[in-house]
C-alpha cells in the first residue's frame, strides 16, 4: 500500500503586496519511483497552480531544481521520496539568491554576475591554431582532469550550503573558486598565476574561506572542492611569497 | 567605464591590501598550528601530575631550563618569557581570526538562520569553535596574565593556585574551550592547506583527542584540587 | 509597453542560439538574446555522447572524411534531408570542434599507444599512432562509417554549451532571462521582432529587431515520455506557425531514441552502444544480430527502436509494472570505463533505478527523443515566407537530418549551424534596413495582452494541466513508433477537440505575475498546434520513411514521397494545419536514393534516380582519375557557404601522407 506523503512547502510571493513567508502543508499519495520533481508537478497540476518551482532537464544535469529537502540543498529532481523513511518531506527555497517566489530562486543571474566579475573563461593564448588547421594537441590526462573539474552545474549548492557566503555577500563561494582551479589548470589559458591572485587571493576569495566544507558534502556531482580549494589557497600564498621577494 | 580610484597601496609604499589577505590567513594558520601543538604538549606536562608530586616537580624543573641552571631548579624567568611569547601568539591568532567572526548582527543573522535551515555537521563544530574562541579571548589572557605575574609552577603551588585562588574556575571553562577549539582547530588545518584529506579519520580523531583531552585535563584539575585542598595557606613549595 | 530596439534578436539561448549570437555579436552588432531559464541550463547541456566531426584522428576513423560523413548522414535521414545542408555541414564541422577547443572545451584526446575498446562484444586492442597523441579523439555512434564522434567523457553537451556561453559572456552578450515569447511581430513578409511576456512580472515586452532567430529547440514534451527536457515544448515552432506564414517542415518525422531507462524516460547517450554495450531481451539474449547482422546495435536509431519495439512484441520484452522494456547492458565495458566515460549514465542509474550500470543491466525503451522537424528555412536559415525570420538547430527544419537523425548530428548541428547561420545572420544585419510602423507593434501586442485578459476574466472552463496531459496520451498512443492510418487519424480527431478546448481555458490562479497557470494556459494551445501538424503531417504521408514507420504503408516511397511535408496555419480560427509539399529534386542530389545499408530495403523507387545515377557517372568519368574528391564533389553538387568557412580541412593523414608530421 502506498503512503500519504505531507509535503511541508515554503511559500511566499515577493511581489504580491501584503503577502508573507509561511509554510504550508499538502497531502499526496506516493507513487513508485516517485521523486520531488514529479510530486511537485503533481501538487501544482491537482492542487495547487500558483506553485512556483524551477525544473528543466529534470534527470540530474542542468542543475535548475536545487532546493533544501529535509535540511540538506540538492537536485530536487533526482531525489527520490522513498529516501525519506519519515512521510513528511520538508521544502525550503534555496537560500543565499533572489527568490523569485516559493522554491523558485534566481540563480542565474548570481551565476552571470559571478562569472563576469571573475572572467571565468578561457582567455587563450595568443598563438591559435586556426579553425581549419590541425588542433593543438594536449595531453589526454590533462584533458580528463579539466573535464572532471568543468562537470560544476552551477546549480548553486554550495553557495546556499556555504555559512562563509551566507554571512558574507561578496564572498566568490565554491564555485567561483573551483571554476578559477578550472582554468588555471588550462594549458590553453593565458592567465599567470598573479593575475588569478588578484581575482582571488582576497578575503573575498580563497582567504576567505573557512573551510567549512558545505561545498564539498552537498555537491551533487561530487567536485572535489576541499583538494582544488587547497590547492590553490597553497599555489596563491606561494605566489604572495614569490612576489614579496621582488 | 570608470571606476572609483583610491590611492594607497603601491603608492603609500606599504604591501597591496589585498596581499594581506593572505598574509593574515598564513598567519592564522601558522599561529593555530603553534597554539594547537603546544596545547597538546602542555596537558600532557601538567598531566604529570597524577604521576605524583615528584614527577612534575620534575617536569617543571626541566621545563624551566633545570638543565641550565647550577642548582637544578631553572628559573621562573624562562616561564615568563615563555608566557609573554605564547601570549603573542595568541595576540597574532586572535587578531586574524577575528576576520571570521560575524561582527555585524546580519552575519550573526545569517549564521543562525543558516545552521536551522541546513543540517551540516562541519559547519557545526566550525560554530562552537568560534564560540570557545570567542570565550578564549577573555580565559587566555586570564591565564597568560597570571603566569606572567606569577610565574611559579609546582605541586603546591600550582596546587594552591586552584583550590585557594579559585582558578579553578577559570580553568573549568577553559579546559573545554581551548581544547574543542584546538582540535577542530588543527582538524580544519589539515583540510585547509591540504596536508591530509582523509576527512573522517581526521574528523573521528579530532574528537577521540578532544575525549581524551578533556578527561586527562579534568584528571589533572581535579588532583590540583586533591593537593590544593590539603594545603595550608601560607603554602610552602614542594621539595621531593 | 517597453519596446526594446536591437540589430539581431535570437530567441531561446541554448547552444545554436548563442552560437548565433556571438557571430552577430562578433561583427559587432548589437546582439540580444532571450531565454526562459539562464542559458547554462539550456537542453543542449544534455547531450552526452558528442558530436560528429570527420577529424580522423582515431586509428577507427582513419581516412574519415568530410564525404563519408555526408554520405552516412545522408543515408541516416532516409534520403529525406536537403544534401546541399548536409554537405555545408559536414564541411564546417571539424572546424565548429576546432574552434570549440580554442574556446575551451576539454575534448577527450589520443593517448598514443595501445587502447583496449569494446567492440561486437569483444575486447579488442587498437593501437594508436604517436602522430595522434594529444588530437582530438573520437568514438562509434550508430550510422556511421567511421569513429567520428567528437566527445567529453560523456558531457559533451555541457562542456560545449558552458564554452559557448562563457564566449557569450566574454563578448558581453546580454541574455534576458525567464522570458517567453508569444508573438512575431510581422506584416505578412517581414518579421519585425517578438512579444514577450516577462515570467516573473508577467510584463509585455516588445523586442524589435533588423533581424530575429528562433532557437527554441524541439517539441518533445507534446509527448508525456520524452527524453527532452520540460522545457522542450514547441511554442518556437508555434511563433513561426501563428504567423499563419512562414512553414514548418517535416513535423511528422519524430526520433525516437532506442535507449531511455523506464519508467522515467531520461536517456542514456548512445555512446553506450557505440563503446561496446549491448541490448539483451528477457531472456539475456542479444537479439540486435539477429536483425541487423551488420550493424547490430550501431544501426541508425530509428531502425534500432523500431526493431526493439518488434522484438517486444513478439513477446521478449521484460515485463515491469511500467509495461515491457528491454536491457541494456554496459557491465562488459568494465568498472573503471563506466565510471570515466559514461559517468552521467552511472549516476543516472543510481538516482533514478538504484542500481550500478558496472554490475547491473539498465532497463530501457525507445522514448521520443528529437524534432528533426521545425521551422523551414533555406540554407541560409531564413525562412522562405518571412524576411527576417532566421531559425537555427533543432527549431529548425534546416534539413540536414531529413526523416533521421544520427545520433551526434544535432550537437553539431547546434554549433555548426550557428556558426553558418549566424553568418548569414550577420550579413542580414548589415544589408537590411528596418522600416516599422509601431502600430504593428501595438496590434500584436495588445492581441496578446486580450489572450491574457480573457484567460484571466474566464470564471469556468477547461484546465490546462488536464488539456496537457490528454495531448501528450493521445501522441503517445498514436502517433508513436509505429503509426497507421486508423489511429492517426483517432490522434488528429483528439487533438483537434482538445484544440477546440483549450480556447475556453479556466484559470484558478488570477495572479498576472510569475503565474505558472497562466504560462501553462499560454502554451498548451501553442503546443495543441504544433501537436496537429505532426499528427496530421503522419497521416498524411502514406510511405514509411526513416522514424516515419507505417505500419500499413511500410515502404519508402521515393516515387509519391520523395518531399519534404511544409504546415502552415493561414486561418487562426481552423482546427488544423494546411499542408503541403516540396518536392525533392532527385537531379540534383549528389548521392541519389538507394539502401541505407541496414533497415528494411523495400524502397520504391522514384524515375529519376537511375537517370541521375547515370548522370553521376558521365560527369565523373568526363573529370577523370585525376580529379580531386573535391573537384568531383563541386561538379557534382555545388554549394556555397560564407567566405571564411570555406578553405578544406586539414586532416592528419593527408600531413601523414606528405610526410609533414611524424
Amino acid at each position: 500500500m502506498s503512503r500519504s506523503l505531507t509535503f511541508r512547502i515554503f511559500r511566499y510571493d515577493p511581489q504580491l503586496p501584503g503577502d508573507a513567508p509561511k509554510m504550508v502543508d499538502y497531502q499526496l499519495d506516493e507513487t513508485p519511483g516517485m521523486t520531488v520533481f514529479i510530486a511537485l508537478n503533481r501538487l501544482r497540476a491537482e492542487q495547487d497552480p500558483s506553485l512556483q518551482f524551477d525544473f528543466v532537464c529534470r534527470a540530474g544535469i542542468c542543475g535548475s531544481c536545487a532546493m533544501v529537502i529535509n535540511g540538506l540543498p540538492t537536485l530536487a529532481c533526482r531525489t527520490l521520496t522513498a529516501k525519506y523513511s519519515d512521510a513528511v518531506i520538508t521544502l525550503m527555497p534555496l537560500p543565499g539568491f533572489e527568490l523569485i517566489g516559493d522554491l523558485s530562486v534566481n540563480t542565474g543571474k548570481f551565476m552571470r554576475e559571478l562569472a563576469e566579475r571573475l572572467k571565468l573563461w578561457l582567455h587563450p593564448k595568443a598563438q591559435q591554431a586556426d579553425i581549419h588547421h590541425l588542433e593543438q594537441p594536449m595531453e589526454p590526462e590533462e584533458a580528463a582532469k579539466l573535464y572532471e573539474l568543468e562537470r560544476c552545474v552551477e546549480c548553486g549548492v554550495c553557495v546556499s550550503a556555504c555559512a562563509t557566503a551566507q554571512m558574507r555577500d561578496t564572498f566568490v563561494g565554491a564555485v567561483g573558486m573551483m571554476k578559477i582551479a578550472r582554468f588555471e589548470l588550462d594549458s590553453r589559458d593565458a592567465r599567470t598565476a598573479d593575475d588569478f591572485y588578484h581575482v582571488i587571493g582576497t578575503q573575498d576569495g580563497v582567504f576567505g574561506c573557512m573551510t567549512l566544507l558545505g561545498c564539498q558534502d552537498n555537491c551533487p556531482k561530487d567536485l572535489p572542492h576541499m583538494q582544488q580549494i587547497a590547492y590553490l589557497r597553497r599555489k596563491m600564498a606561494g605566489t604572495l611569497i614569490a612576489s614579496s621577494k621582488v | 567605464m570608470l571606476t572609483k580610484y583610491r590611492i594607497g597601496e603601491g603608492w603609500l609604499g606599504y604591501p597591496q591590501s589585498h596581499r594581506w589577505s593572505a598574509i593574515a590567513d598564513v598567519l592564522q594558520s601558522g599561529s593555530g598550528l603553534i597554539l594547537g601543538l603546544f596545547l597538546l604538549a602542555h596537558l600532557h606536562f601538567e598531566s604529570s601530575i597524577l604521576l605524583g608530586k615528584a614527577a612534575f616537580y620534575r617536569v617543571a624543573n626541566v621545563l624551566e631550563g633545570g638543565w641550565f641552571t647550577s642548582s637544578g631548579h631553572g628559573s621562573s624567568l624562562l616561564t615568563q618569557t615563555f608566557s609573554v611569547f605564547m601570549l603573542l601568539v595568541v595576540m597574532v591568532h586572535a587578531a586574524t581570526a577575528l576576520r571570521r567572526f560575524p561582527a555585524q548582527r546580519r552575519q550573526w543573522q545569517a549564521l543562525r538562520n543558516h545552521n536551522l535551515l541546513i543540517n551540516h555537521q562541519d559547519t557545526r563544530l566550525w560554530f562552537w569553535q568560534m564560540v570557545t574562541g570567542f570565550l578564549m579571548f577573555f580565559l587566555v589572557p586570564m591565564h597568560l596574565v597570571t603566569m606572567i605575574t606569577n610565574p611559579e609552577i609546582g605541586p603546591h603551588l600550582s596546587a594552591a593556585r586552584v583550590w585557594h585562588d579559585n582558578y579553578w574556575l577559570v580553568y573549568i571553562l577553559l579546559l573545554p574551550a581551548v581544547v574543542i577549539h584546538a582540535m577542530l582547530g588543527l582538524y580544519r588545518l589539515a583540510l585547509k592547506w591540504g596536508v591530509n584529506f582523509h576527512r573522517d579519520g581526521l574528523r573521528l580523531l579530532a574528537k577521540i583527542l578532544i575525549g581524551y583531552l578533556l578527561v586527562l585535563g579534568l584528571c589533572s584539575l581535579t588532583a590540583y584540587l586533591l593537593i590544593g585542598s590539603g594545603l595550608t595557606t601560607p603554602v610552602t613549595p614542594f621539595i621531593p | 509597453m517597453k519596446l526594446i530596439y536591437t540589430d539581431a534578436l535570437v530567441v531561446g539561448a541554448g547552444l545554436a542560439g548563442l552560437r548565433v549570437a556571438i557571430e552577430a555579436k562578433q561583427r559587432g552588432l548589437d546582439t540580444l538574446v532571450l531565454s526562459l531559464i539562464p542559458p547554462k541550463r539550456s537542453h543542449s547541456a544534455a547531450a552526452q555522447g558528442g558530436m560528429q566531426a570527420s577529424l580522423g584522428n582515431t586509428v577507427k576513423g582513419d581516412g574519415d572524411n568530410e564525404d563519408i560523413h555526408f554520405q552516412d548522414t545522408v543515408k541516416g535521414s532516409d534520403w529525406g534531408c536537403d544534401q546541399i545542408v548536409a554537405r555545408m555541414f559536414a564541411h564546417c564541422a571539424p572546424k565548429a570542434v576546432r574552434q570549440m577547443a580554442n574556446w575551451g572545451v576539454p575534448w577527450t584526446r589520443v593517448t598514443a599507444g595501445p587502447r583496449q575498446v569494446v567492440v561486437n562484444a569483444e575486447r579488442v586492442t587498437l593501437e594508436e599512432a604517436q602522430a595522434a597523441h594529444g588530437l582530438i579523439n573520437a568514438r562509434d555512434f550508430g550510422g556511421t562509417k567511421k569513429w567520428r564522434t567528437c566527445y567529453t567523457a560523456d558531457g559533451t553537451g555541457h562542456s560545449l554549451l558552458y564554452a559557448v556561453d562563457n564566449k557569450a559572456i566574454s563578448l558581453d552578450v546580454p541574455v534576458h532571462e525567464r522570458i517567453e515569447a508569444l508573438k512575431i511581430i510581422h506584416d505578412g513578409k517581414r518579421c519585425y521582432g517578438v512579444i514577450a511576456r516577462c515570467l516573473i512580472t508577467g510584463e509585455l515586452r516588445a523586442y524589435i529587431a533588423k533581424c530575429t532567430t528562433i532557437a527554441t529547440g524541439g517539441y518533445g514534451r507534446i509527448y508525456e515520455v520524452s527524453t527532452n527536457a520540460v522545457i522542450c515544448e514547441g511554442i518556437g515552432q508555434a511563433l513561426a506557425l501563428e504567423t499563419g506564414v512562414a512553414t514548418l517542415g517535416n513535423m511528422e518525422a519524430v526520433q525516437f531514441h532506442p535507449t531511455a531507462i523506464v519508467p522515467v524516460g531520461i536517456l542514456t547517450t548512445e555512446g553506450c552502444r557505440g563503446d561496446g554495450g549491448i541490448l539483451r531481451d528477457k531472456n539475456g539474449h542479444r537479439f540486435m544480430p539477429d536483425y541487423e547482422p551488420e550493424k547490430k546495435e550501431l544501426a541508425s536509431r530509428d531502425v534500432v527502436s523500431r526493431r526493439m519495439t518488434e522484438h517486444m512484441r513478439k513477446g521478449f520484452g521484460v515485463d515491469s509494472p511500467y509495461g515491457p522494456h528491454l536491457w541494456l547492458d554496459i557491465t562488459l565495458l568494465g568498472r573503471k570505463h563506466v565510471e570515466t566515460n559514461l559517468r552521467e549514465v552511472k549516476e543516472i542509474c543510481e538516482n533514478f533505478l538504484g542500481i550500478d550500470p558496472a554490475d547491473a543491466w539498465i532497463p530501457v525503451r525507445p522514448t521520443q527523443h528529437y524534432s528533426m522537424g521545425g521551422i523551414r528555412t533555406k540554407p541560409s536559415g531564413e525562412s522562405p515566407q518571412l524576411k527576417g525570420l532566421f531559425s537555427v538547430g533543432e527549431a529548425a527544419c534546416w534539413d540536414m537530418h531529413g526523416f533521421n537523425r544520427l545520433g551526434g548530428n544535432s550537437l553539431a548541428e547546434t554549433v555548426v549551424g550557428g556558426m553558418i547561420i549566424g553568418s548569414y545572420v550577420a550579413d542580414f544585419c548589415e544589408q537590411e534596413e528596418l522600416q516599422l510602423d509601431t502600430r504593428l507593434v501595438e496590434q500584436f501586442a495588445s492581441e496578446l495582452q486580450q489572450e491574457i485578459d480573457t484567460l484571466l476574466a474566464t470564471n469556468e472552463g477547461e484546465d490546462a494541466f488536464e488539456l496537457k496531459l490528454q495531448m501528450q496520451r493521445t501522441m503517445m498512443d498514436y502517433v508513436g513508433i509505429f503509426r497507421n492510418g486508423p489511429e492517426l487519424q483517432k490522434a488528429v480527431d483528439e487533438l483537434k477537440s482538445l484544440l477546440e478546448r483549450s480556447r475556453h481555458i479556466h484559470l484558478k490562479c488570477k495572479k498576472r505575475h510569475a503565474n505558472p497557470e497562466l504560462a501553462e494556459a499560454l502554451r498548451v494551445r501553442r503546443m495543441l498546434k504544433v501537436a496537429l501538424t505532426v499528427a496530421c503531417g503522419a497521416l498524411a504521408r502514406t510511405e514509411s520513411r526513416g522514424a516515419h514507420a507505417r505500419e500499413d504503408y511500410p515502404q519508402r516511397n521515393d516515387k509519391d514521397w520523395l518531399c519534404r511535408t511544409l504546415s502552415s496555419w493561414p486561418d487562426a480560427n481552423a482546427l488544423e494545419p494546411s499542408l503541403s509539399y516540396e518536392a525533392l529534386d532527385v537531379m540534383q542530389m549528389e548521392l541519389p536514393p538507394g539502401y541505407r545499408g541496414y533497415g528494411a530495403d523495400n524502397a520504391i523507387a522514384h524515375p529519376d534516380t537511375a537517370k541521375r545515377q547515370q548522370q553521376i557517372a558521365e560527369i565523373l568519368q568526363q573529370l577523370g582519375d585525376d580529379a580531386s574528391r573535391q573537384q568531383k564533389q563541386q561538379a557534382l553538387m555545388p554549394f556555397e557557404l560564407p567566405e571564411h568557412l570555406q578553405p578544406q580541412n586539414q586532416r592528419l593523414h593527408e600531413l601523414l601522407a606528405r610526410g609533414e608530421k611524424s
